[in-house]
This record gives structure tokens, C-alpha cells and sequence, in this order.
């Protein structure tokens, strides 16, 4: 070995002697990044790859549309708009910079000028958003249900901390029409009464959602995970109302409680062959978007809620009993005294009048307490609560409302002394709008009772139909009885108390009704007038009912059949019934004395 | 001709040398003519994958900020459509068609008559309207689009640009100078269907309504 070759050993050595150590080095910190990575990979106790995953993962719910209510000629009584809540995080919010439009410099805008600007564009006063936004609260609402446009403007100021938070609102393009049949929901979006609450289920439908991966800039990363379910709108309910003849019959009904001063009105209108709610009026509405603004009372439908004693209107199913037992014709002769005593119950007639030889028809007309209980005797009481419960009293009806219309009737052997004969002449029982008309329906439909129908068909998002199953009519008179009343109906307006129902060119029946009304500490005191007819009576199409509650001053002075000659008119114009003449069919009334 | 000029000057190196050398030489053969092209197609293939890959994959993303654009756009679209339909809604409401009626003159509709077209016969008596007879309206408006912030001028401008030039606002704009046929027959129409016939098949037996 030379020298130089030594040299270069004992170098050579020192050198793989250093790149040893840093070999070791070299693969000691290998090993530290290599356990790292099984540990973080392979084993990973605090899910590291997952953090990650989730860190840019976003999971938005897809909120299912709300189903729109519309009515029978498809008009919008219901619907949704988008709205946002304008929202603030008041430890951001300062003066900021923004580039001035026409020097294209940066400029500060202070806080005082985008209030200026914010207020302009919310319609608002700027000290009360100084308030919302200036504050140590990360999350304070500015103004909610904003319209797109609202936020788009306020936005464009470019305010920090200030952002919008999208919402669905609900809104009723016709306002009080319908209000309280409709109902309505609470800030939140839930429904809190009417069709609203009672129809959740179809109404809501089921929210989806959607899980995608996000990158810095917050645009989803087309190749990461996607998935997506999605929602299910709720179905549109169609209605068997007609918001046009709604609103009319509100105005006609609130006209005549206003004239009276009287606590409440209502006039509904029916289908009489099909049991189609068409209207269903009150006096006042509830406003869906302002429940608060009317009282408790008229949030929901009067038809439904309120059941009070018919009065004379319920005379209609005594005659109609009697006459399908056979019991009596209309043309039977009868003595009708002033006041009568039976078994020691004594009947008197509402105004003081000589006596009277009249038919069974002349008695219905007139509307006598004393010769409808000799008529209704004729039928026993067990037979007679039969018909009634046939036709609706005594049981609730369901029109897919939150509530059901209640009618309070007791069986014949729970009836004390009186009930035998006040039953005749409606009162000892009560009976809501509803069941009035349902009862008058049965008697002008040729004995045939259908069920009251408020909701016509759910309707899919798709467009797809489902009407809502309608019940087989049941026969509860005879088509001749049925003739008979009707011709009973006419004489009522042609001859006896309701003169005032008469449309000209078509033919009219009804039968009118007063009825005192009970107090909250039991005893009278107030009266309910009402009038429920039909009409054309060639082939009665439809049913108009106005009970007014609880009116001021006299008694004699109350006319209820001007507000149902104007709506009934209106009903046949509307639906084009022609007008077939109005030559009446009354029975004889009054026989010669 | 390498083993007599290695021989030569270091012959105890000679085997060594020979011994090293000749391995490098195999270890490195030159090139076959078919080698390199196998290689620069391998190359040029990953190449052409990754500017694929490159391509698709901007390609996706910028299609990504069009899908974002896009919906953005679909968004305002549909609160535009929304917000037309709201004052359609509106207008279309009973009260504000009532409104709307008394502002341009016309009354409740009198009785009408009907022409049953099979026989000419001509059912009921047609009267005249009492002039004075307005709608009542004890019903509460309903809160009109407009003011709550809808850009009304917006609306306007919509549905000027649309093709009948009858929609929206427009349609009482137009409502509002009728020759007087057309004032009739807008008035049957919206109060009641029945009057229709009277009006068009008597040459009017309603009289114009007074514009007072």
C-alpha cells in the first residue's frame, strides 16, 4: 500500500464511517415518518383521514316544497315564496373597505353610511339596525322574510358579518278569503290551525338531502363523494270552495252582521246534488299572515265550531218525517190555535194570532210552534229521532278540518217533558251550520243524503290525481217526499215567512228560523236568525244557508233572506243556471174559516 | 487488437483490466433502434394520459363553476317567475279584482237573462244595472306584492317584454282606455259569467257604466 493509498483507506473509512451515521440518521428519522404514517394510516385511533374527509364533506338538508292549496277552479289560495333572513355576526361587523365605482380606489366606508344604505334598501329606520348590528352576539337577526331583491340590495353593501339565510314562506295571495279554512302556520313554517294543521301530512311531505365534498373555495369537487336523496314536495290540496263565491258570501254576510251589529254571521253555500262545500262565509276572517290582528273566534270556521238551536229551520225534518210515515199529507186540514196545551206542555206561537183552519203546508209557511207539534205527533218520537239521526244531527261531522262540527241530540228516553215537543220546532237539541244544511240537503236532493265534501282531490307533484273517496248517498226520504217538501220550501217564500228569498226568474224554497240563543250562564239571551234554502226547485242545484248570532234590536225587524236572495242569485249567475221562470207549485195554505 | 497494447506497458494490470472492463461494456449494450422507440412511444403515451387527464380534469372543474354560474342564474330566474306570479295572484285575488272594477267604473251586474241556443228562446228578463250599485268590501285586502319589497319596476319591465303585452301590470294599463264594447264584456267576464250573453247577443242591454 502507498502512503497516499492509506491516506485515501483511512479517509475512505472516516467517510463511510460518517455516511453510516448519517445513514442511521437517514433511516431513523425513515422509521419516525414511517411509524407515523402506519400509525395515522394503518391504525389512525383519532380518524385522521375521516377529519379530513369530513372537513371538506357538507351535508344540506333539501327541504321538500310545501303542497299549495287551491280552490275547485284552480285559483291559489296557498302557496310558497322564497324569502331570507337577513342575519348578522355582530363581533365582524366595522367600518370596511370597498372600491370606489367611479375613481376605482379603495375607499373606507364607514359603518354610519352603510346603515344609511342598509335602511334604504330594508325599508327600515337606520338607528333600529344600529341596534341589530352593532353588538358582541355572533348571531343576531337584522329583519326576517326578506324578498330575494331586499337581500340582493342589502348584500351589494357589502357589510361584513352580514349574511342571508334562505326560508320558505308561506303566503295566501287572497289574504282573509278563506282565511280560516285555510289556517295558517307560526314563524317557524309549522302549521298551527285549519287545513294547514289538519292536512300536515300531505301538505309537508319529506325533506331530502344531499352529502357532497367541498374545495377551499367552496365549489363542490366534481370526482369526491356524492350523494343525494331527494326530497319529496308535499301534495297540492284542491278544495271544493270557490274563492270567487267565498269572498262574495263574506261580503254579503259581513253586510248583514254589520247592519244588525250582530256577534258573529255566517252564510254558507253546498252542492245539493254532490254535498261540495262551495263556501263556507263568516262575518269576519282570519288574515293567515296576521292570525293575531282578528279575534279567536273567527280564526276558525263559524260553520264548524259553533252549534247552537236551530229554531224553526228544524221544523223542516218534523214535516219531512211525517210525511214519509205517511202520518199527514200537505194538504191536511188542521186547527192551529195561538197557544196550545199538550199533556200539560204548552206550545205558544212567537206572535199573537187568531185561529187559524190551515193546511200541514199553510202551517209549515207560517211557521207555527202549535201546528207543527200537532203535526209532528203524528210520528212516534222514536221514528222521528231515527230521521234526524239519518240525517246528520247528533253526530259529528269531519270535513278534514282540525276540528269536527259537533251536534248535541239526546236519545228519545233520555228527553225530559218538554224535549218531545220542543224537538219538533227545532230547539232542546243544537246543531252547527253544517248540520242544518246537510239536513236541508238530504230533503231537496230527492231523499237522497250525501256527505259534506270540503276536500276534492290531493294532487301529486307530478300532476298526478287522487281524489278523495266520496261515500254512496244514502236514501233516507222518498223521491215523493222529497217533491213535497220542496213544494212545502216554495210556500215559505211565496206565501209565509220568507217572502224576501225570492230570485227573480228562478224557483225558490227555503225555510226560515229564530231561535234564541243560549248564554254562557245557561238561560237566552239572544236570538239566531236564520234562512237556509234552495234552488232552482225544478232540480235543486244548490243550498245557501244565513245564520246570523246573537243581532240588536227587535226581533220582528231581523230579515236574513235579502243576504240569501243576493248570494243565491249570485250562485245561479255564476254557474249559468238558466232561468226556467219562477211560477211557484205551493200547496194551498189557508183554508176558508 | 487490445491484447498486445494492454500486454504491453502494465501486463500485472492486464487481467484486471480486462476483467472490469469487459462487463461494463455488456452492461451497457447501445441502444436497438426498436428500443428507443418502445421507449419514446412509453413516454409519449404517459405524457399524452397525463395531458388527457389534465385536460378532463379542468374541463370538469370549469364545467363546475358553469354548473354554479348556472344555477345562480336558474335561481334569480325563479325568483323573478315567483315574484310575477305573486302579483298575478294578487291581482287575480276577488278583492283586487273588485278594486279594480269600481276604479274603472263598473257596477254589480243586474239581472240576466239567457238565450237557450236550441230553440232561440230567451229565458228570464234581463235588467238594466243600478249604476249606483258598487261591491261592498268589508273584506280586508290582502297585502298587495308590491309593498313588501318586491322590485315592482322590475316586474313591469318583465312583463312588458313578453309576448301578448297582456300580462301583469300591463293588462290593466290596457284595461283602463277599452273602447266601450270591451269595457262590457271585461265587466261580464269578471263580475259574472251569465251576463255575457245579454251583452254581446243584445248589443248591449246593459248600459256603459258611467265613468264618474
Amino acid at each position: 500500500m502507498t502512503p497516499a493509498s492509506g491516506h485515501r483507506g483511512q479517509h475512505g473509512a472516516m467517510m463511510s464511517q460518517r455516511m453510516r451515521i448519517g445513514l442511521a440518521v437517514l433511516v431513523l428519522l425513515l422509521a419516525v415518518l414511517g411509524i407515523r404514517l402506519v400509525f395515522v394510516q394503518g391504525l389512525d385511533p383519532s380518524g385522521h383521514a375521516q377529519a379530513a374527509v369530513s372537513e371538506r364533506l357538507r351535508t344540506v338538508p333539501i327541504p321538500a316544497e310545501r303542497g299549495d292549496i287551491i280552490d275547485s277552479q284552480g285559483r291559489t289560495m296557498a302557496t310558497n315564496v322564497e324569502r331570507y333572513d337577513l342575519v348578522v355576526d355582530q363581533r365582524v361587523v366595522d367600518d370596511f373597505r370597498d372600491r370606489d365605482e367611479v375613481s376605482g380606489l379603495q375607499t373606507t366606508v364607514t359603518l354610519d353610511s352603510a346603515l344609511a344604505d342598509l335602511g334604504e334598501a330594508l325599508d327600515e329606520d337606520p338607528q333600529d339596525l344600529e341596534e341589530a348590528l352593532v353588538g358582541d352576539s355572533p348571531y343576531s337577526v337584522v329583519k326576517r322574510g326578506i324578498t330575494p331583491e331586499e337581500r340582493r340590495q342589502a348584500m351589494e353593501i357589502g357589510i361584513p358579518g352580514l349574511y342571508a339565510e334562505p326560508l320558505s314562506q308561506r303566503t295566501y295571495p287572497s289574504g282573509s278569503v278563506g282565511g280560516s279554512i285555510l289556517g295558517f302556520v307560526g314563524a317557524d313554517g309549522q302549521p298551527l290551525d285549519g287545513l294547514e294543521l289538519s292536512q300536515q301530512d300531505a301538505l309537508a311531505g319529506a325533506d331530502g338531502e344531499r352529502t357532497y365534498e367541498i374545495a377551499a373555495d367552496g365549489v363542490r369537487i366534481p370526482t369526491a363523494t356524492f350523494e343525494e336523496t331527494p326530497a319529496q314536495d308535499g301534495q297540492d290540496l284542491r278544495l271544493t270552495l270557490d274563492q270567487d263565491l267565498q269572498w262574495f258570501a263574506q261580503e254579503a254576510v259581513a253586510e248583514k252582521a254589520n247592519q244588525y251589529n250582530a256577534q258573529w254571521g255566517n252564510v254558507t253555500v253546498l252542492d245539493a246534488e254532490t254535498g261540495d262545500i262551495l263556501a263556507m262565509a263568516d262575518s269576519q276572517t282570519v288574515d293567515p299572515a296576521d292570525p293575531g290582528e282578528t279575534d279567536e273566534l273567527f280564526r276558525r270556521p263559524l260553520a264548524v265550531t259553533q252549534d247552537f238551536e236551530p229554531g224553526s229551520t228544524g221544523k223542516a225534518i218534523t214535516f219531512a218525517a211525517a210525511l214519509e210515515e205517511g202520518a199527514v199529507t200537505p194538504t191536511d186540514a188542521f186547527t192551529v190555535p195561538n197557544r196550545y196545551d199538550f199533556d200539560g206542555q204548552v206550545v205558544n206561537d212567537a206572535v199573537r194570532h187568531p185561529t187559524y183552519e190551515m193546511t200541514a203546508a199553510g202551517i209549515f209557511a207560517r211557521s207555527y210552534n202549535t201546528g207543527t207539534v200537532m203535526v209532528g205527533n203524528e210520528v212516534d218520537e222514536q221514528v222521528r229521532y231515527d230521521y234526524m239521526r239519518a240525517t246528520g244531527l247528533g253526530e259529528d261531522i269531519d270535513i278534514g278540518m282540525p276540528s269536527e262540527a259537533t251536534s248535541l241530540l239526546r236519545p228519545p228516553e233520555e228527553w225530559d217533558a218538554r224535549q218531545p215537543y220542543s224537538t219538533q220546532f227545532g230547539q232542546g237539541y243544537t246543531s252547527s251550520v253544517l248540520h242544518s244544511i246537510s239536513m236541508f240537503q238530504a230533503m231537496v236532493n230527492g231523499g237522497v243524503h250525501q256527505d259534506l265534501q270540503l276536500i276534492d282531490a290531493y294532487v301529486d307533484p307530478d300532476g298526478r290525481e287522487h281524489p278523495v273517496d266520496r261515500a254512496e248517498g244514502e236514501r233516507v226520504f222518498s223521491e215523493e217526499t222529497s217533491e213535497e217538501m220542496l213544494r212545502l220550501f216554495e210556500g215559505v217564500v211565496t206565501e209565509g215567512t220568507g217572502d224576501g228569498a225570492q230570485v227573480p226568474g228562478y224557483r225558490v224554497g227555503g225555510k226560515t228560523g229564530i231561535a234564541q240563543a243560549a248564554g254562557e250562564g245557561g238561560g237566552f239571551d239572544g236570538h239566531t236568525i236564520s234562512f237556509i234554502g234552495a234552488a232552482p226547485l225544478d232540480d235543486p242545484q244548490y243550498l245557501v244557508s244565513v245564520s246570523i248570532h246573537r243581532p240588536q234590536g227587535h226581533w220582528q225587524s231581523w230579515q236574513v233572506t235579502d243576504t240569501f236572495s243576493d248570494v243565491m242569485g249570485h250562485v245561479l249567475s255564476t254557474y249559468q243556471v238558466p232561468p226556467e221562470g219562477d211560477e211557484d207549485e205551493a200547496y194551498e195554505i189557508q183554508l176558508d174559516d | 487488437m487490445s491484447t498486445p497494447a494492454a500486454a504491453m506497458p502494465q501486463p500485472q494490470s492486464t487481467p484486471r483490466a480486462a476483467a472490469v472492463r469487459r462487463p461494463t461494456l455488456r452492461a451497457l449494450p447501445k441502444l436497438h433502434r426498436r428500443h428507443r422507440g418502445l421507449t419514446i412511444g412509453i413516454v409519449g403515451l404517459l405524457l399524452a394520459a397525463l395531458v388527457m387527464v389534465l385536460t378532463v380534469n379542468i374541463h370538469v372543474s370549469n364545467t363546475q363553476y358553469r354548473v354554479v354560474e348556472l344555477q345562480a342564474e336558474r335561481q334569480l330566474l325563479v325568483q323573478q317567475n315567483q315574484a310575477l306570479s305573486q302579483q298575478n295572484q294578487y291581482l287575480e285575488s276577488p278583492q283586487a279584482l273588485s278594486g279594480s272594477a269600481v276604479d274603472l267604473g263598473m257596477v254589480m251586474p243586474g239581472q240576466a237573462g239567457a238565450l237557450d241556443l236550441e230553440s232561440g228562446a230567451v229565458a228570464g228578463e234581463a235588467e238594466a244595472a243600478d249604476s249606483a250599485d258598487r261591491p261592498s268590501s268589508f273584506v280586508q285586502n290582502p297585502l298587495q306584492p308590491g309593498s313588501e319589497g318586491v322590485d315592482t319596476l322590475d316586474v313591469s319591465a318583465a312583463a312588458a317584454e313578453a309576448p301578448s303585452g297582456l300580462l301583469g301590470a300591463g293588462a290593466l294599463e290596457l284595461l283602463a282606455q277599452p273602447t266601450p264594447g270591451e269595457a262590457e264584456s271585461s265587466d261580464a267576464a269578471e263580475e259574472s259569467g251569465a251576463a255575457q250573453p245579454s251583452s254581446e247577443y243584445d248589443g248591449g242591454t246593459i248600459p256603459a257604466p258611467s265613468w264618474d
